[in-house]
């Protein structure tokens, strides 16, 4: 069994740290907003950062797919979203960087409502090889 | 007789070699700028189309944009959206598959240039020096001709379908769409300066000026995106049934 490294993770700041970083996010933001935006299913103002188990890396439109298992199972018990291919491809992204039984650290803004899926912000393989979504 | 066939056969036959021999006109040589290559958005706060309080909508288009439920932006509604290109994957339409963050191509010929987009391997032609059609099909990228005024590639496109969006914020228009464009290198970027009319949805005519810079890695990502996707999309990540079969 394993636990997640850190817990749900909120971030506060004063009016004008979060405006400069509110900005940041929609110029830095835009390609994973390319056929939705996020807000409207995931809580953007919370970053959750785990350590699991891959157990699928879908390759696919309109988003690459990562399910994890935070327990090191075999099953997904967390679905969590990418930009499109060809945004992530842009950042060193590949179809074949992780794999099913992978552990990883990745970082995700959580679903609403305790939905068990999330938004990628980053990963770091199990080499230490860190990317952004 | 015979004396004199040989004697105008003989005499057709230097004619033709002197025209031969005479130097021919050297073709012109082209002297519009190279707008080939791959560009990718240069993004900005807000997306890339002008802020709607500058857009002079008509009450009918005021009133269908608010009707409308985008996937995107401040009202959005993901689960429930109107966007055509979401709701039934239709292609994105023009010019709205421009403002993807994704590259497209541009490749100039003597006759046309073809704009090839990444996202989903959609594209369209731009005929050079021929008249616009007066009464074009309606189809998802319009009709498209060119001419170069100077450094500028002028566009005028006509025969837009118009269930499409503009934009991701479901900006309308009517299919008496049309819309001028000047394309034209800045530097190493290249500029669509677009002017949109269309009495329908505007009360007068808007122009917004997009910004691409060359792609280094101009390779194309296939980015194909079918209705099976979105739904099995919805249906993993948001719980949607979904009434027709699909590849999961």
């Amino acid at each position: 069994m394993r636990s997640p490294i850190s817990r749900t993770f909120v971030i506060s700041w004063d009016l004008g740290f979060g405006i400069w970083v509110l900005g940041f996010a929609l110029l830095t933001s835009t390609p994973a907003l390319a056929h939705h935006g996020a807000a409207s299913i995931y809580d953007m103002s919370k970053e959750t950062t785990i350590k699991a188990t891959v157990t699928e890396f879908v390759w696919t439109n309109p988003h690459v797919e990562l399910g994890i298992s935070p327990s090191g199972g075999a099953t997904t018990e967390l679905l969590l979203e990418l930009g499109s291919p060809p945004n992530i491809r842009n950042r060193g992204w590949t179809s074949r960087v992780v794999k099913a039984g992978d552990v990883v650290t990745v970082t995700f803004h959580p679903g609403l409502h305790g939905a068990k899926i999330g938004i990628v912000v980053k990963m770091i393989t199990a080499d230490g090889k860190e990317l952004h979504a | 007789m015979i004396r004199y066939a040989l004697a105008v056969s003989t005499a057709v036959a230097l004619l033709a070699t002197a025209a031969c021999s005479k130097p021919a006109a050297a073709p012109a040589t082209p002297t519009h700028p190279n707008l080939s290559g791959s560009w990718l958005p240069i993004a900005r706060a807000g997306g890339l189309m002008p802020p709607l309080n500058e857009i002079p909508l008509t009450p009918w288009a005021a009133a269908k944009f608010k009707a409308e439920r985008p996937a995107q932006g401040e009202n959005q509604d993901f689960a429930n959206t109107t966007d055509p290109s979401l709701k039934y994957a239709d292609p994105n339409g023009y010019p709205r598959i421009s403002l993807h963050p994704m590259r497209f191509k541009l490749i100039q010929t003597d006759d046309y240039v073809y704009q090839l987009w990444e996202y989903n391997q959609n594209w369209r032609q731009i005929a050079l020096n021929v008249p616009q059609d007066p009464d074009p099909a309606l189809t998802w990228y319009g009709n498209a001709v060119g001419k170069w005024e100077g450094d500028t590639l002028v566009v005028d496109s006509v025969g837009y379908k118009d269930s499409t969006w503009l934009d991701a914020r479901g900006l309308p228009h009517t299919q008496d769409l049309h819309l001028v464009e000047r394309i034209h290198r800045m530097g190493a970027n290249l500029a669509f300066d677009i002017t949109f009319e269309d009495p329908g949805a505007f009360t007068k005519p808007w122009t917004a000026h997009l910004m691409y810079k060359p792609s280094e890695d101009g390779s194309m990502t296939e980015n194909i995106y079918t209705i099976s996707d979105e739904l099995r999309f919805r249906e993993r990540f948001l719980n949607q049934k979904v009434n027709i079969p699909i590849r999961r």
